[in-house]
Formats: structure tokens, C-alpha cells, sequence
């Protein structure tokens, strides 16, 4: 094909005189379509529309006109004729092969033309077509090829038949290895803006045949992960990047193109692949994309004012172009919208998402549903996002991961300075949060980026829609949780301020609460392995699972103790922290877990001695709850077959912490607990000369308390002047003052003396009865 | 005291933790940077954030001039300041290091990095500083200075790491405190893990 159109060229050159003429005007035909094009960005035709409407109003004015109607067109050819940029277009479509480059300075004017417009607002596509052909043919010489490669801006899109005449010029031509490489940088920088695809897939196998060269290898694989559908896998591909992985070794672009083959036709693809692995393929950082995001936001008021002409044919090239904004979601777009290419006859029947609108539509298409080329696109659209979540599409959520991959890492590790737009992005992310609301789980993709940036965070930079995303992050293994969470996660809180503390804990609980609820809805389905996320195939046993969580556990309660050290006890964090600890002591009966933690010490004492009663209250509730789930957990453990072993060690603690609380609260003998860890010495307490000294953090005297008992203390004993809260520890004003706490809403309070201690209203026995069911 | 003076006036390149009184309810700050961008609006912030007394000190590089030995108040947190879009940068740092005590190294140093998102970075230069933080074990901070709310955020970790430096937090140390926020180098998740 390409032969032959070389052919035509020469031998219309054979006859200049004659010819030129007539292919002047095809030449310039073709390239005043794109003129047009240019000049409804520019909004340079308005003028002659006005006039078209003018024409209609009456025939009064037609014939004038009409006249200047004329003499506008006239106009406008002469200056496309005269138009240096055309005339240089010209000049590249027409050069014949082995012209000189050095010295020439026709080529050079006519290149530097060329670039100026293509920086400044972009090429059109006959404009990128002839360049690229230009270029890739060789027709000067090799030296001209990268320069050219290098200013290949589209204004508005790319069209597709030049990159497979391009792709085709590869294997022909004698093109260096670092030019090829730039080409292909070029066509995956610009993949979103060519126009369509068919092509390109056509040419799958041509373009397979390129990975066998070591140096194109990587961009060859980015380039078929990008076209790939599952038709196009085949077991020879399949052997061919085997061999290949034997030879180079297990590189992430072939793992990459491997795993979606895997997902297309797992039958083909016996290798295992990683859960884990590298982000994703390479970023080619190069200047054309600032070039195009820059151009894009200067053509965006452009568009916006010429939006009423040509709506029809803009829609489309508006809407790619935005693409190349990565954190603009592009709009819901198919590559089969045009119906003149669907054949009737195809066996293949496919409805693209964008003309689905409601979920009954569709639920009747859902077998025949065509994803879009940007994957992205799918985040802003309800129905596609119905769509992922009914149908276990892996290719979908492989190819939306990949995206999703890439656009993060573009815009929150890899800026490039000028794109500093957090507007932009605080958006984006919190799409990106209420799409893993809807679908209810996270995307790898974000969990992988996360786990870097947490690297390189600095701790309020878009702080709630990180914290957000991180909560929901699937079960991390738990060899693995403490090099890829805590340790960036630990050097933030500890130097970061209160506020920052709290919201890290309220995020830490909402992730083990995410945690549970997958337990607890997966664990229904099967007993011993918990397949954790319904899309991806992470598995994990319940004792992997069991793991983790106790580490995240563990890992709260250690920020807690020492923050609430550091922080004074602040009762905020406290109130973060009590929150966290009402997820973690349910976790059996709430969420049939088999598992109980309980606090750390560091934790236990600031919300017993805290100086406001709703800690103590919230403390109290907390130990009631573990008091049930452990009871329960004994109870069944006896009847039942799915017993969980629950350590002697757990149960000592809770007892300890139970004993304490009873002693401290109510028997007023703080000190006096046989089995404390920490014992302080009888003339120790004397000598802090504190009169009696156990007494201080009873009902009556805590500091939390306090307040209480002096105003039931003034509404007993109106009439006294002097306050003695020591009579209220007489056994009927005890008991009095006891409901009188209770009715201030301290049901945590309630529940917990009513579980421990028998205490009736009307006995007048008060003693701690610790259960002793809970001793073994 | 007399003796004290001699003993630091002969190793005076030397700046050393323990060498003066602290004052009450008093906290000194060092910043070193070789750019002197950021240290005036930081000091300015840190200044006005500070719910303690803050005395901010400036420097380009260590060792600090002999002439202000005796009126310089005891330093309790160095700051070097790095900006990765600058190897000089990192460089002066490097230098100004080793005319620290080593004592400094117990939780009194910390670095502060800026530009880490940026693109034009050589990925190596930001391993050599986290190399370096975690060689020190000392605490690696990331600061969006290009923001108000950044140099907010940096300005009040500063003051984190600060009072627990200069001892103005109840029972916790620098080098206690050193423990739970020196840097450690991260996993390095680009590995490909075969399991």
C-alpha cells in the first residue's frame, strides 16, 4: 500500500506544469477542511454564519449579501493559499525522498513554521497525518525524525489511519532504535486522542510482532495492554511472552499484559501471578504532555464560546480532548458510537454503555455491554458503576484499576508544577471516594498508591480524602501491614498535631470496621477461607484474616496509649480512641469474629481517671460489652463445635481490669486490689498525705463525678451549709445517689454495675462479685 | 561555669546539646538551610503558633560564628531543611551535619524535605535523604511549602517534634520520643514480591 501511493507522488510529479494546478487545489481542499476546523476554534466563521441567518431574515438584503457572502469565501481561499502553514504542509507532503537537510533552508523555515503553530495551539489532524508521514518515511533522513516526533502536537485528535501507516513505516523503513522507542512514546502519550481503534486492533498481530526487540519490548507491551480484547488472545501469544519472560526475566511490562491475558482467557495463562506487583507500566515524561494539558486548558474557553457551531462533530473532539486532563473524568464515551461502522452482519452484538440510561436498560443488554475506551469514565456514571458491581467483569476493573493507577500516580507523585490544581484534584478524589461507596470496597490500585504516598505525605495535603481512601483499603497481609501501613503511619502521628491523631484513629476504626463487615459477609459463604474482595482473587484464611486485624489492634492501641501520654490525655483523642475500643470489643458477637483484645493499660487508665464522666461511661459500656462477648464466647465454646480458644491471658486481664474498676468506683479501696501488677507501698500513701486515699475515685469522689454528688448531695440535705460528700456513702443514700446517676443517661455506667456487681436497689449489701465463671 | 567555657572553646565547631541550662518553658529552634527560602516565613509561623516561649535561629550552613557562642541560648532542635530540587542542597546539608555533637543525633535533629511530588526530582536524590534520615534515626518531614496550609502544617510538626525536644512534655524524653518518629526506610513496594 504504502509502495504504490509512493508511486502516485512521483509520478505526479512527472507532470508539474500540469498537474500542479489541480493538485494544488486537492491539497489545499483537504487542508481547508481542517482550517475550518481550526477556525471554528478560533472562532473565526462566526461571520459567515451570522450572514447565512441574515440571509433568511428577508430578500431585501440577499443579493448584498450574497455579494459579500462571495467576496468573503474569495477571501478566505486566497489567504489559505497564502497561508505559510499550509504552504509548509505543503511542503512536507511533497518533498521527495533524499533531499538534503543540511543547508536546506527551505525545510528548516518551513519546520520552525510548523512547530510554532503546533506549540501554540496544536496541529490539525491532516497536519499530523502529513508530519507523521513525513517523519516516519524517511524521506530526508533520519536526522529530521525526532524533531519533527517532538512538536507532533494534536490541536484536537490523531487520526488513526496515519498511526497505522506509521506502526506499518516501522518495520519498513530503517528507523534507529531511539527514534522507534520516541514514536511509541509518542502514539501511548497520545493514545486517548486517537480517533478510533478498530485499526489499531487490526493490526494486533503486526504489532505483536515487535516484542521479540529488546528495546521495544516494554512500550510494545504498555501499547497491546491498551488495545488487547479477548479475541486477541491466542496461545501462541500467550507461548511467545513465556518464552520472552524466560529470556528477560520477570519484567513488570510483561506480567502486566500477562495478568490481562490471564483474566481474558485464564485457560491459556497457567502462570501465577503476583498479588502484589509493580504499578504499573512506566510514565513517559515528556514534553508533550505539558504541551497538551497546557493547550488544552487555553482551547477550553475556545470551545466553551464556539460550542454552538458544529455541535454535532465538536461534542466528540471536546470531549477527547479533555481526556488528556487526567483528573478530569472524561465524559461516558464509546468507541462504537458511530453507527456507520457497525455492521449489521457482525456477529458480535454490542450496546455501549453511554446510551444506557436507566438499570432496566441495563439489566436487558447486560450480556452485550461495550466498555468504553477510558476506563475512567466509568467513576462518573451510576449505571457503569451498576455495571461493575453486578457483573464480575475482572477485565473491566483490571483495565479500571489501570487507570485509576496512572492518573494517581500522574497527579499526586509525579507532578510536573504546572498542573498544581488541588481544586481538581480534592474532586477527583472524592469521586473516587463515593465510586468505592457505591461498589463498597476499594480499588487496588488506589491501595498501591496510597501505601507511596503515605511515604511522602506531610499529613493535611487533601487530608480527609486520603484518610477516606485509607479506610478503605482491603485487608493487608499481616507480614506485610506493618512495613506498608504502620511505619509511615506511626512517624505522622507521633509528629503530627491532635487533630491529625484523631482523625487517624476515627479512620483506623472505620477500616477495621470495613474489615469486620467483609468477615462477616464472606464468612458466610464459606467457613474456613474468606475470598475478601468479590472481584479480585486475594484469598485469605481466616487465621490470615484473624492476624491482621489482631495487628491493627495492637498497632491502635499502641498509638493511643503513648499519644494520650504525649497529649496529656486530651479528651478528644480519648473520645477517638473509647470509639475504636466499641468496635473492637464487639467483634464476636457483632461481627462472628472469634477474637477479643482487650485495651492496653495505656488505654484502660486515662478513661477511668478521666475528669469528665462521659470516658468513664464510655469505659464502662466497654467493659460491659467485653463481659457479654466473653460470657457468650465461654457458653459456646462449651456447646458448640466452633469453639475459638481464647487465651487464659485475655481472660486475666479482663478480670484484672474488672476488679479494678469495681474496687476504684465503688468499693473505694483503690489501692488495696490483691492482685494489682503495680503495688504502691502503705507509707508511700501516707506520706502523699491524701486522707483516705482509696476513696478518691469512688462514685462519690471522682473527679468526673464530683459534680454530681454535690448536687445531689444539695438536693438531699437542702438545708445544709457545710458539704459532706462522705455521707453519702451511708447505704441509702448510696443506693439513692446511684439512680440518681443513673437517670443523668449514664447507661453505660448502668449496664456495667448491674453486670458486676449484685447491687439491688433495696439490699443494703453492696460487694463486688466478680464473675467466676470467667476465671479458667 | 568557667570550666565549661574553656571545654567548649576548644572544640567550638562543635554544637553540643547538653553543654548550657535550658530556660523556663523555653524552647530553641535551629533552621539550616543553604537556599534561605522557607526559614523566614517558617520562623515567622513558628513564632506566632507556638504556644510556648520559641526562639528561632537562622542559619545557612553549621558551624555556626564563634562570636555569638556565649549569647547563643542552648539549641534544642536542628532542622536542616532540604530542597530536593537542588543537589547543592543536599550537599550543604550533608557538610553542615558533622559539625554536630553526636549527642544531637538522641532525638534533637530532624529534616524536613520539600518538593517530593515534583516530577523534574531524580528519584535518587530523594533515596539519598531518606537513606540519610534513617541513617541518623531521626525524623523525615514532608512539607507542601507551596501552600499557606502547608507551611502551617510544617510549622505546627516542628512544634510537635520541639517540645518534646526541649523537654516541655511530661514524662517523655527526645530520645523516648525519637524512637516512635525517626524515620525508617520504607518497603519498597515497586519490588515485585513472589510468594
Amino acid at each position: 500500500m504504502e509502495h504504490t501511493a509512493h508511486v502516485q507522488t512521483k509520478r505526479s510529479r512527472g507532470g508539474f506544469e500540469f498537474c500542479l494546478n489541480d493538485e494544488r487545489s486537492t491539497t489545499t481542499q483537504s487542508l481547508s477542511s481542517s482550517n475550518v476546523d481550526m477556525a471554528t476554534n478560533a472562532n473565526l466563521s462566526e461571520p459567515s454564519d451570522s450572514e447565512q441567518s441574515s440571509l433568511n431574515d428577508g430578500n431585501l438584503s440577499s443579493q448584498s449579501s450574497n455579494r459579500s457572502l462571495r467576496v468573503a469565501e474569495k477571501e478566505r481561499r486566497k489567504n489559505e493559499a497564502e497561508d505559510p502553514f499550509v504552504l509548509a504542509l505543503k511542503y512536507f507532503a511533497d518533498v521527495e525522498a533524499g533531499t538534503p537537510v543540511c543547508g536546506n533552508d527551505e525545510v528548516e523555515r518551513n519546520l520552525v513554521l510548523v512547530e510554532k503553530v503546533a506549540y501554540h495551539k496544536g496541529l490539525p489532524p491532516e497536519a499530523v497525518s502529513v508530519m507523521l508521514e513525513f517523519a516516519m518515511s524517511l524521506r530526508m533522513g533520519t536526522t529530521l525524525c525526532p524533531r519533527v516526533l517532538k512538536c507532533m502536537i494534536p490541536a484536537t485528535m490523531v487520526p488513526q489511519k496515519a498511526v497505522v501507516r506509521a506502526v506499518v513505516w516501522l518495520s519498513v523503513g530503517k528507523i534507529p532504535i531511539s527514534t522507534q522507542v520516541l514514536f511509541l512514546k509518542w502514539v501511548l502519550t497520545m493514545f486517548d486522542l486517537i480517533d478510533g481503534k478498530e485499526q489499531l486492533r487490526a493490526i494486533y498481530g503486526f504489532i505483536f510482532s515487535f516484542i521479540t526487540d529488546e528495546n521495544l519490548c516494554p512500550f510494545i507491551c504498555h501499547l497491546l495492554y491498551l488495545l488487547t480484547r479477548k479475541e486477541n488472545v491466542r496461545v501462541y501469544r500467550v507461548r511467545k511472552l513465556l518464552e520472552l519472560q524466560s529470556k528477560l526475566g520477570r519484567q513488570p511490562f510483561l506480567l502486566h499484559l500477562l495478568s490481562l491475558y490471564k483474566v481474558f482467557c485464564p485457560e491459556l495463562v497457567t502462570l501465577s501471578i503476583p498479588s502484589r506487583m509493580r504499578s504499573g507500566f512506566r510514565n513517559h515524561s515528556l514534553p508533550w504532555k505539558s504541551t497538551l494539558i497546557r493547550m488544552v486548558k487555553r482551547n477550553d474557553s475556545q470551545v466553551a464560546s464556539s460550542i454552538s457551531l458544529a455541535l454535532s462533530v465538536k461534542d466528540k473532539a471536546g470531549s477527547r480532548k479533555r481526556k488528556h486532563n487526567h483528573l478530569q473524568i472524561p465524559a461516558l464515551h464509546s468507541v462504537v458510537n458511530k453507527p456507520a461502522q457497525a455492521d449489521p452482519s457482525s456477529i458480535r452484538k454490542v450496546v455501549p454503555l453511554l446510551q444506557l440510561n436507566s438499570f432496566a436498560q441495563l439489566l436487558e443488554n447486560m450480556h452485550h455491554v461495550e466498555l468504553p475506551a477510558q476506563m475512567g469514565s466509568l467513576l462518573g456514571s451510576s449505571v457503569a458503576l451498576q455495571y461493575l458491581d453486578c457483573v464480575q467483569d475482572e477485565s473491566a476493573l483490571l483495565r479500571l484499576n489501570f487507570w485509576l493507577g496512572y492518573a494517581l500516580h500522574e497527579e499526586f507523585l509525579f507532578c510536573d508544577g504546572v498542573t498544581h490544581n488541588s481544586e481538581e484534584s480534592l474532586q477527583f478524589l472524592n469521586k473516587l471516594l463515593s465510586t468505592q461507596h457505591f461498589l463498597q470496597e476499594g480499588f487496588s490500585s488506589s491501595e498501591v498508591f496510597l501505601y507511596k504516598f503515605l511515604n511522602i505525605w506531610d499529613g493535611s495535603f487533601l487530608r480527609p480524602q486520603i484518610l477516606g481512601l485509607l479506610s478503605n483499603i482491603p485487608v493487608v497481609p499481616s507480614s506485610q501491614i506493618g512495613q506498608l501501613l504502620f511505619q509511615p503511619l506511626m512517624q505522622l502521628f507521633f509528629t503530627s498535631s491532635i487533630f491529625f491523631k484523631c482523625g487517624l484513629i476515627d479512620c483506623l476504626n472505620n477500616m477495621l470496621l470495613r474489615w469486620l463487615t467483609w468477615h462477616s459477609v464472606y464468612a458466610l459463604e464459606d467457613d474456613l477461607d474468606i475470598s475478601l474482595n468479590s472481584h479480585t482473587s486475594v484469598n485469605m484464611t481466616l487465621s490470615g484474616f484473624k492476624d491482621s486485624v489482631i495487628e491493627l489492634i495492637h498497632f491502635v492501641g499502641r498509638l493511643a496509649s503513648v499519644g494520650l501520654q504525649l497529649e496529656g490525655c486530651h479528651t478528644l483523642l480519648l473520645s477517638f480512641v473509647l470509639d475504636f475500643y466499641e468496635t473492637v470489643c464487639d467483634t464476636f458477637l457483632k461481627y462472628g469474629l472469634p477474637l477479643v483484645v482487650m485495651p492496653p493499660a495505656g488505654v484502660f487508665y486515662p478513661a477511668l481517671l478521666a475528669t469528665d464522666p462521659v470516658s468513664v461511661d464510655r469505659l464502662a459500656y466497654i467493659m460491659y460489652r467485653y463481659k457479654v462477648n466473653l460470657t457468650s464466647a465461654k457458653s459456646q465454646g462449651t456447646v458448640a463445635e466452633q469453639a475459638f480458644h481464647i487465651s487464659r491471658q485475655t481472660f486475666r486481664e479482663f478480670n484484672h481490669y474488672i476488679i479494678i474498676m469495681v474496687n476504684c468506683l465503688w468499693n473505694s479501696r483503690m489501692f488495696q486490689t490483691s492482685n494489682l501488677d503495680m503495688k504502691l507501698g502503705e507509707e508511700l500513701l501516707l506520706r502523699s498525705k491524701v486522707p483516705q486515699c482509696g476513696a478518691r475515685f469512688s462514685f462519690i469522689h471522682h473527679p468526673a463525678f464530683m459534680s454530681y454528688a454535690i448536687d445531689f448531695h444539695q438536693r438531699c440535705w437542702p438545708g445544709r451549709k457545710d458539704v459532706d460528700l462522705d455521707s453519702i456513702k451511708d447505704p441509702k443514700s448510696w443506693n439513692w445517689y446511684l439512680e440518681y446517676l443513673f437517670t443523668q443517661g449514664w447507661d453505660g455506667l448502668q449496664q456495667f454495675v448491674q453486670s458486676n456487681v449484685s447491687w439491688k436497689t433495696a439490699a443494703e449489701v453492696r460487694c463486688p462479685d466478680v464473675p467466676s465463671s470467667q476465671e479458667s | 561555669m568557667k570550666l565549661h567555657y574553656v571545654v567548649f572553646s576548644i572544640v567550638m565547631s562543635l554544637l553540643k546539646p547538653f553543654s548550657k541550662l535550658p530556660g523556663l518553658n523555653t524552647a530553641n529552634i535551629l533552621l539550616v538551610e543553604s537556599e534561605e527560602q522557607l526559614q523566614q516565613p517558617l520562623a515567622d509561623v513558628l513564632v506566632e503558633e507556638a504556644t510556648f516561649t520559641v526562639n528561632v535561629r537562622l542559619a545557612k550552613t553549621l558551624p555556626l560564628p564563634v562570636e555569638n557562642e556565649e549569647s547563643r541560648p542552648r539549641i534544642d532542635l536542628v532542622v536542616f531543611i532540604i530542597h530536593l530540587s537542588s543537589e547543592l542542597s543536599l550537599q550543604s546539608a550533608e557538610a553542615s551535619l558533622k559539625h554536630l555533637d553526636s549527642g544531637y543525633f538522641l532525638g534533637k535533629v530532624c529534616f524536613m524535605v520539600t518538593n517530593a511530588r515534583d516530577a523534574s526530582v531524580p528519584p535518587e536524590r530523594l533515596d539519598a535523604v531518606r537513606k540519610l534520615a534513617a541513617s541518623l534515626q531521626s525524623p523525615l518531614l514532608f512539607a507542601e511549602d507551596q501552600t499557606p496550609n502547608g507551611l502551617t502544617t510544617a510549622t505546627e510538626r516542628l512544634l510537635t517534634i520541639l517540645k518534646g525536644a526541649a523537654g516541655l512534655v511530661p514524662m517523655a524524653t527526645a530520645l523516648y520520643l525519637s524512637n516512635l518518629t525517626r524515620y525508617s526506610l520504607p518497603f519498597d513496594i515497586d519490588q515485585p514480591t513472589f510468594d
